[in-house]
């Protein structure tokens, strides 16, 4: 799962980047919050979750992602 | 009769001497007249240098307000631009961004966004017609923490990613 985000987040703001779990996706990343959703879809596509939005309305970092990302993946 | 000759002379005397002081009293009235006009456009003059430093003054004020104005335009448009960017970016696959079909899947968070810009728009309007900026946004050195909509004039410390 993990990976797959990373994947998600090199494909969209680039594999030069350095992305780690503390990466701030708008601070670091350079994306902003259409950026932040684009990925969010993406990655729910890729592994076939559904994350509630409000879910969604605060993660900033990699690490909120993975953590948002991870609930739906054990409990889907 | 030398008498009468010197009656004549006194009375000629007496009339010149009368002529003279009226016309020094005539002389003095319009002496004073004189004075009181000259005070009076003195002041005036005063009255319309002042006038007229004071119209340098707005003259000056409103060439300031006004270059302000030009620069925030500059400013604005620049933004506009990066504005009109963020609806057609392109991620690092090559993919353009696409707002409509976000809306479709994530129509809540799109709204959410959009409020927060609109909330930022008007901040703007406000800063390009002369409020001053908070701490906050002086101190906005981080994307997460700019006013996305007119970074430009609203975070002047910012240096853009």
């Amino acid at each position: 799962m993990k990976d797959t985000v990373i994947e998600v987040l090199k494909g969209h703001f680039g594999d030069d980047k350095e992305i780690n779990e503390s990466s701030h996706m708008m601070d670091d990343l350079g994306g902003d919050e259409f950026d932040i959703l684009d990925v969010i879809v993406q990655v729910e596509s890729k592994l076939g979750i559904s994350i509630p939005e409000e879910e969604t309305f605060e993660v900033r970092t990699v690490s909120e992602l993975l953590e948002v990302v991870g609930r739906h993946v054990q409990s889907d | 009769m030398f008498s009468q000759i010197k009656l004549v002379f006194f009375f000629i005397m007496l009339m010149g001497a009368g002529g003279g002081l009226w016309y020094v009293q005539h002389l003095k009235s319009e002496n004073e007249i004189l004075t009181l006009n000259n005070a009076k456009l003195e002041g005036a003059v005063a009255e319309q240098q002042a006038l007229i430093e004071q119209q340098l003054r707005d003259i000056e004020t409103q060439q300031s307000i006004n270059k302000q104005l030009t620069e925030n335009n500059v400013k604005l448009t620049a933004d506009l631009e990066l504005a009109n960017e963020k609806f057609n970016k392109v991620n690092a696959s090559g993919e353009r961004r696409d707002i409509g079909n976000l809306a479709v899947s994530k129509p809540k968070s799109i709204e959410k966004i959009e409020r927060k810009r609109e909330q930022q728009r008007a901040r703007c309007f406000e800063i390009a017609q002369g409020s001053p900026l908070t701490e906050e946004e002086l101190n906005a050195t981080k994307k997460s923490q700019i006013n996305a909509e007119c970074t430009n004039i609203a975070n002047p410390n910012y240096i853009p990613y």
